[in-house]
């Protein structure tokens, strides 16, 4: 019983020197919707703030959402299972968080739809969106704006989501390689400590979220695909479920997973907002997947996710990052084993001393410990010459789906 | 004699139920406690205080162990801390230091320590628990107030029996009783009176017995419940995906999963038996038995276990109604001299009252050793000359029967048995060591000794920790909510699982082995070598060789004809030697769940225990003790699966080594002798070795159901008999051949798997170097990875080449069997996995018939036309056509016989090289003897069908244009679907090509045959787009001059093409497949897979339910459906053919849709395959399968 206090004490003590992660406090489920008349004048207004300064380009005052049904009736047209974001006053609240009209950002916008979103984001100062299109569904009435428009807007036939596929073949669109779209859109390489050079808006797909998401963050750490192009930052729709997963704390130990670890330590997460389901427009008839564990998914949480600048500084590089993915995927394969029996594996006899350089005691579990600490300790073995010789640098992570980077 | 008095008593005492048999069993049972009683305090001294002492060690121990955190979870996979290996802190604090071998030194000394106290401890224990019953057990035990609930009745009415015995026998007697309802209720009846007198009688008479029995009933109890609740819900989770959605159904699945428990109980029971450990056997029956919905679960013969072995202990036993039963009561009175006729005459009576008779008793309950005997003896005491009948088979169909003869192996009786004995001592041992052929080769010796030498000590070390876990196993019972598999760790000496661990050790892939696979291998090997020696020990194998002996009869060629089969005449010999014990059905298969359990024990003990020094081949390297196994995860999807992998030095050590033996189980070896025919489902095959009849999935008991339930399976076991009795030799010539090329570097080309030597070189890069960009990193990442890939699927492709080479190297002089079995839907297969006639070009070509047969008038010919096959050319030319290409190049055939190696090679460029080139050495051979048609020729002849699959859906649609183009029309040239199909495709590209379509351009001269076949073959087996796509990817990947990078869309038009091209042929078929496919969704989750097992007539369609409620996979089905009932039909196909042939004298073998015979008998083999494929669709197939569908499940509509 006495270990168990003092582990629980040990946690929050070492949980005050690691960074939380941050959630509006204010923002409970169903009191944080902005009322439609003060998002109204709150657009009007920022229409207002804009107009003559950062829009010069364009033409035309405001550009029109139009009617709320018949964008209902586009977006269920579509035939594969999507969310749309038709409402006017959601549309408005994500564009205030993305912040459009400072900054030097190009935004990302996955899989826009009928394009409520993007009116937004440009009515709302946006200096160049690209609209990022799978269903061809949507094409041409966006293309149309884009003519209307001097530039502000781009749209590509394009899934964000399947951008690098694995397989081989000649691709064709919406499927394409992250190159030809950066370099098409003319955006080029740069520094990872720059500033935020896109930021990513749109809803994740559900079929498969967790792979999604496991495979940008592998590609983060190896500073691949769209991270090769510096700090992506994603602001994304995910369900309330893979939300909570994702920053879940050390102790949860349902919850608390390799793909929550690599998150929490490559990003700053911050929830934005949560949605309830029904506010968004969604194509198919299928029920909800109903959650299965206590986890409440009543939501669609917007969260952004940006990459820390200060990642790649202290030791770690995006070519041993491999092995830092191989580590935490197999200490939280299990989250109630000894982290000393882990690293015995890798190298005999070893673990205690890293364990005593760490401050942490020799029977910690593998779930009681916080995601900078596994990037502490991973910058340890690397120094260390004991594990030179261990295994855990020659495995490489065999997933056919997932290998993409190599 | 107070025991003499009882039964007469007895009369008086009102039992409601069942009261004569009663009786007659309750003086059998106070013989019988009485000396159980004496036997238990005796051992009793030591063990009480053990058990009970380790209850309180667990309870000490309890908080510190941290196992309520991980417990109460699902299956667990990866092998958890055994916290209670090492005790607790001290130990693990040591293991920590590296000081290695002083802290092994220390954790022995303190084990050892530990016992000793364990043992000392006792004294103190004891006062409790004599304390225990007498203080406040009325009762307040849950556990305690059960087992009394009959004993007022008893003590009313025996108030002489010594309380010990009474509560024994009342505990007996209620299990018994309380397997019928009525039972039940008078038990229930006399619950509250029970506990009381039972407590008193205990506390005067045996506080010490009773303060066991108390702490006992309460530890396993709960114990097993536990174990077993979670194994419940574990299963019924796994059954999950298979629960179908009608009602009755359900009742059969969640009969299923009770059946596994049930199976559960009944090996944890026969293990502890046949471990010696009567004592946990009992205590844990009661235990099942005291708590109510365990009680539910057991069935008669879980007591009858326990009977079994009390009769024997105590030559007194009885109990109730089921034939075991009373065999058992009956084989107690056997065994007692001074049994009183009365008591058997009762017994027998209320057997037939029961509507039981003696003959049902020996023809249908199973005996072991001499139980047999002692059932008849007692019945011989008063009907001194009964002589039990037996019933005969039901008997052969008919239509097979018609005054044929079969065939007789080219063997005297003597070799067969002499034969029969090579292989029983090949059995017996379980495992066979032979030469491997790469020994041959030059090797430095010194790697091999270092290796040798680990493995004495990991030997050792392994043994050390066998004994020290199953030490503690022994103790660890209360709280342990796991199986326990310490009965399991007893059924084999120490020393047996130590081998079986080394041994899977060396044959680990570098790669590694997922977790759950090695376990279930490993206990597999367990499981197998514990079905040996259960034989053994139950006298099975000397009643084996007698009948086997006798068997020889009917294969030999020197004994008389004969016109029965063999399953027929294997029958017949066993009703005739019926004495001694049972063949069949003894053994319990453990449960999947046990076999993975028991496995994944021995793997981490493996993983703790075996070390090496980390500089044993690197002196440069620090020195360190490191594991050779290491448990890790890999990822599929968004799955985890356990690993465990070999440590790269220990890889580096296998592979340098290079070892000279090769250690296979005794199954993967052909058999010496021929098989044992089948004569039931669960009877056949080997002579020991457990065998199935039918392939399963693991943990899909439904088939089995189904399996026991069919009625007439004869033809089918027959069939495969015939088989199995086709004896096989080598082609030794051929074989050196490819020995040589194997042990030089391999070939590709010719399917010889090249040795890793050859393989791609891992590139190494320094990933830190600045000199690269991260561009160039990613793609020498990419290329280690693919390298790797490259090296593992190029070492196990050598391995199994290894392997079959050696086995076939191994039997090069011999004459050997490959038994039979199938699968669910009707396919055989050979038993051996490595070395059968089912494996590829390689293997097939070193098989030869043993027995030649003389070529006859049209045998050479026929040997032309069959190397014309194997060359795959003249694909469209009659057969005269072939025969006459096969003259044309008859100076190629006789240069590639001479100089296979040296010549100009003719035969590397067909199809199946090296089955060419055995037909070309035979054709010269024959060509060169005196008279060609007297020569002996021991080489098998081919004929392919032709697209089975479809010539049976044409067949099945009368669908004339479909089934010209398969060859079921008489036709001047054969027919070739697949060159049709190519033609088809060919015309549709060239059409899409003028129309300006750029990939049917690029397309321009890669349609060939080859490139279409294997599609149009599967499409009938519901080949789908998407798997038809990667087919074709697959063939044009292999066509050197093909584009790559226009594969993907050339394999995506040429799917699209091929489906259209065979819908236009195939205008009924294409129907048929159709309505199937909406049958199957109608019938939503339905998949019907129609097991025909034949007499020229459907005689059993057999349904099998599929799973999931939830949500009915119907495209699965409906894809499923056609495909597993086109292979009915074709292994129907076979199976008639192969009975006929035999009846007809021929030697048949098949290979799924190829069927091989000798040169001689090919005409007649043909005829009757002909013959029956009509016979076989003369029958109204669709129409049957209509009306049983429509009776199955549309009964409710209108």
């Amino acid at each position: 019983m006495s270990t168990q206090i003092w582990r629980g004490a040990d946690l929050m003590m070492r949980s005050a020197c690691c960074r939380t992660i941050r959630s509006p406090s204010s923002e409970q489920p169903g009191a944080e919707r902005t009322s439609p008349s003060s998002a109204l004048t709150h657009r009007n207004l920022s229409a207002v703030a804009v107009q003559g300064q950062s829009r010069p380009l364009c033409r035309y005052d405001s550009l029109d959402l139009g009617e709320v049904e018949e964008n209902v009736r586009r977006a269920l047209a579509c035939k594969k299972i999507r969310h749309f974001i038709v409402n006017p006053d959601l549309a408005e609240l994500v564009t205030q968080h993305l912040r459009p009209e400072n900054g030097r950002s190009v935004i990302f916008e996955c899989n826009p739809g009928p394009g409520v979103l993007t009116r937004t984001l440009l009515n709302a100062g946006a200096q160049r969106v690209v609209a990022l299109e799978g269903d061809k569904l949507f094409l041409r009435d966006l293309q149309e704006l884009e003519g209307r428009l001097d530039g502000q807007l781009e749209v590509v036939h394009c899934d964000y989501f399947k951008l690098d596929p694995i397989g081989v073949g000649n691709l064709r669109p919406p499927v394409m390689y992250t190159d030809k779209l950066f370099t098409d859109l003319g955006i080029s390489e740069a520094s990872w400590t720059d500033d935020i050079p896109v930021k990513v808006v749109g809803i994740l797909p559900l079929r498969n979220e967790r792979g999604t998401l496991l495979k940008m963050v592998y590609a983060l750490f190896e500073r691949q695909s769209v991270y090769r192009y510096g700090r992506v930052e994603l602001n994304l729709f995910i369900s309330e479920k893979e939300y909570l997963k994702l920053v879940s704390r050390p102790g949860e130990m349902m919850q608390y997973r390799a793909f929550s670890v690599l998150w929490q330590m490559a990003c700053d997460i911050e929830l934005l907002h949560k949605e309830p389901w029904e506010s968004f427009v969604k194509s198919s008839k299928q029920r909800m997947p109903s959650s299965k564990n206590q986890l409440p998914n009543e939501h669609l949480c917007l969260v952004r996710l940006r990459p820390r600048a200060d990642l790649f500084s202290g030791g770690l590089t995006p070519t041993n990052a491999s092995t830092l993915l191989m580590m935490v995927k197999q200490c939280l394969a299990k989250r109630k084993v000894k982290l000393i029996d882990r690293l015995n594996l890798w190298s005999p006899d070893s673990g205690s001393k890293l364990l005593s350089e760490m401050g942490m005691l020799e029977d910690i579990l593998t779930g009681h410990v916080y995601p900078e600490e596994y990037l502490r300790l991973f910058q340890l073995i690397d120094k260390s010459q004991e594990f030179t010789q261990s295994w855990l640098y020659e495995e490489i992570l065999e997933n056919p789906q997932r290998e993409g980077w190599g | 004699m107070v025991l003499l008095i009882l039964p007469a008593k007895l009369h008086l005492f009102p039992v409601q139920s069942r009261t004569s048999f009663c009786n007659v069993v309750y003086s059998h049972w106070i013989f019988f406690s009485l000396s159980v009683l004496k036997a238990r305090i005796q051992q009793l001294q030591p063990d009480v205080v053990l058990d009970v002492h380790h209850a309180n060690v667990q309870f000490v121990k309890a908080p510190s162990s941290g196992r309520g955190v991980s417990s109460g979870k699902g299956p667990k996979v990866a092998p958890k801390e055994k916290t209670d290996i090492p005790k607790s802190g001290k130990t693990l604090k040591a293991a920590s230091k590296s000081k290695t071998s002083r802290w092994m030194e220390k954790l022995t000394r303190e084990k050892k320590n530990k016992l000793t106290k364990e043992e000392r401890l006792p004294q103190k224990i004891q006062k409790n628990v004599k304390e225990k019953p007498s203080g406040k057990s009325k009762g307040s035990k849950s556990g305690s107030a059960l087992p009394g609930t009959s004993h007022k009745v008893i003590s009313s009415a025996a108030p002489l029996v010594k309380g010990r015995a009474r509560t024994k026998l009342s505990d007996e007697i209620r299990a018994a009783v309380s397997s019928t309802e009525v039972g039940t209720t008078a038990a229930a009846a006399t619950v509250h009176k029970g506990p009381k007198g039972k407590q008193k009688a205990s506390k005067k008479q045996g506080p010490v017995k009773e303060g066991k029995r108390q702490t006992e009933a309460k530890e396993p109890a709960e114990e097993m419940e536990k174990s077993l609740d979670q194994q419940g819900s574990r299963w019924t989770l796994s059954s999950n995906p298979q629960r179908p959605e009608e009602e009755e159904e359900d009742v059969e699945v969640a009969a299923a999963a009770c059946g596994d428990v049930q199976l559960s109980i009944r090996s944890y029971l026969e293990a502890c038996v046949f471990a010696g450990d009567v004592e946990r056997a009992h205590s844990f029956l009661l235990s099942q038995h005291r708590v109510r919905s365990r009680r539910k679960l057991l069935n008669t013969d879980f007591y009858n276990i326990m009977m079994r072995v009390w009769a024997k202990k105590v030559k007194e036993a009885g109990l109730k109604p089921n034939l075991g039963s009373y065999c058992t009561a009956l084989e107690c009175m056997g065994r007692n001299p001074g049994c009183q006729p009365k008591l058997i005459t009762r017994c027998l009576r209320q057997m037939e009252e029961d509507g039981l008779s003696a003959d049902d008793l020996f023809s249908q309950c199973v005996f072991r050793q001499d139980e047999r005997d002692m059932v008849l003896k007692a019945v011989h005491l008063v009907q001194p000359d009964y002589k039990p009948r037996l019933h005969a088979r039901a008997a052969q169909c008919p239509s097979l029967r018609a005054d044929h003869q079969y065939p007789k192996l080219d063997f005297t009786q003597e070799e067969l048995q002499e034969r029969f004995r090579q292989q029983l001592r090949l059995e017996e041992d379980c495992t066979v060591t032979i030469d491997s052929v790469e020994a041959a080769k030059p090797v430095t010796d010194h790697m091999r000794k270092l290796l040798a030498d680990h493995r004495a000590q990991w030997q050792k070390i392994l043994l050390q920790a066998l004994r020290e876990s199953k030490m503690i196993l022994a103790n660890t019972n209360t709280k342990d909510y796991r199986l326990n598999l310490y009965p399991y760790l007893c059924v084999l000496e120490d020393r047996e699982y130590v081998d079986i661990m080394i041994q899977s050790v060396a044959s680990l892939p570098p790669s590694g082995e997922s977790l759950k696979i090695l376990g279930r291998d490993l206990g597999h090997r367990v499981y197998t070598k514990y079905c040996v020696q259960q034989k053994q020990q139950n006298q099975v194998v000397e009643k084996l060789r007698n009948i086997y002996n006798a068997y020889t009869d009917l294969l030999a060629k020197d004994t008389k004809e004969c016109i029965v089969l063999p399953s027929e005449y294997w029958g017949r010999l066993e009703r005739e030697q019926s004495s001694g014990p049972s063949l069949q059905g003894g053994e319990t298969h453990w449960p999947y769940i046990v076999s993975v359990e028991l496995g994944i024990y021995m793997v981490d003990m493996m993983v703790k225990n075996l070390k090496m020094n980390s500089d044993v081949l690197n002196p440069a390297f620090e020195r360190k003790l490191i594991p050779i196994l290491y448990h890790m995860y890999t990822f599929r999807n968004t799955r985890q699966v356990g690993f465990i992998k070999p440590h790269p030095i220990l890889i580096q050590m296998q592979q340098d080594a290079m070892e000279s033996k090769l250690t296979f189980d005794s199954y993967v070896m052909p058999m010496l002798c021929p098989p044992v025919p089948w004569t039931s489902v669960k009877f056949g095959a080997y002579l020991l070795t457990p065998s199935k009849l039918m392939r399963t999935v693991e943990g899909a008991t439904q088939h089995e159901v189904l399996l026991e339930k069919c009625q007439n399976l004869l033809p089918v076991l027959d069939s495969l008999n015939q088989l199995g009795n086709c004896a096989w030799s080598i082609n030794k010539p051929l074989l050196d051949i490819i020995i040589s090329i194997f042990n030089d570097r391999g070939s590709d080309k010719l399917d010889i798997p090249p040795p890793l030597s050859e393989a791609p070189k891992i590139p190494h890069f320094n990933a830190q170097d600045p000199a690269y960009t991260s561009a160039e990193k990613a793609h020498m990442k990419r290329d280690v990875i693919n390298a790797k890939k490259k090296c593992s699927e190029m070492h196990s492709l050598r391995m199994d080449a290894l392997y079959k080479l050696s086995i076939a190297n191994h039997m090069r002089d011999e004459i050997f069997w490959f038994p039979h079995n199938m699968d669910f839907r009707g396919r055989t297969y050979p038993c051996p996995p490595y070395f059968n006639h089912l494996g590829s070009d390689v293997t097939r070509a070193l098989l030869l018939f043993a027995e030649g047969k003389p070529l006859g008038p049209k045998g050479l010919d026929w040997l032309k036309i069959h190397l014309v096959n194997l060359t795959g050319l003249k694909k469209r030319s009659s057969l005269e056509g072939r025969l006459e290409y096969a003259n044309s190049i008859m100076e190629d055939v006789l240069d590639s016989a001479d100089n296979p190696l040296n010549g100009n090679k003719w035969w590397m460029n067909a199809d199946e090289p090296w089955q060419a080139l055995g037909c070309c050495m035979e054709i010269a051979n024959a060509v060169r003897s005196p008279d060609p048609t007297n020569f002996i020729s021991n080489f098998p002849v081919h004929q392919d069908g032709s697209c089975n699959g479809l010539q049976h859906y044409a067949a099945l649609g009368r669908d004339v244009i479909g089934a010209t183009s398969v060859n079921l029309m008489p036709c001047e040239m054969p027919q070739d679907v697949y060159s049709g199909v190519a033609q088809q495709v060919e015309e549709f590209r060239v059409r899409d090509a003028q129309s300006g379509m750029k990939i049917a351009q690029v397309l321009e001269g890669f349609i060939s045959r080859k490139v279409v076949k294997q599609t149009v073959m599967t499409v009938v087996y519901g080949v789908t787009r998407y798997g038809g796509r990667l087919q074709i990817e697959k063939r044009l990947k292999e066509i050197e001059d093909f584009p790559k990078e226009h594969v993907w869309d050339a394999s995506h038009y040429l799917v699209r093409m091929v489906f259209s091209g065979l819908k236009e042929m195939f205008t009924g078929t294409r129907e048929i497949q159709l309505s199937w496919k909406m049958e199957a969704r109608a019938h939503r989750s339905v998949t019907v897979h129609v097991v025909y097992i034949c007499c020229l007539t459907i005689q059993l369609i057999n349904l099998q339910i599929s799973h999931d409620a939830k949500e009915p996979d119907t495209v699965k089905q409906k894809n499923a459906f056609p495909p597993n009932f086109i292979h009915s039909l074709d292994s129907t196909h076979m199976m008639l053919t192969a009975l006929h042939c035999y009846s007809a004298g021929l030697t048949f073998v098949s290979v799924h849709d190829c069927f091989w015979t000798h040169a001689l008998t090919v005409d007649t083999m043909n005829k009757i395959c002909r013959e029956q494929f009509v016979a076989l669709h003369s029958q109204p197939i669709l129409r049957e399968l209509s009306d049983f569908l429509l009776q199955k499940y549309c009964t409710g509509l209108p």
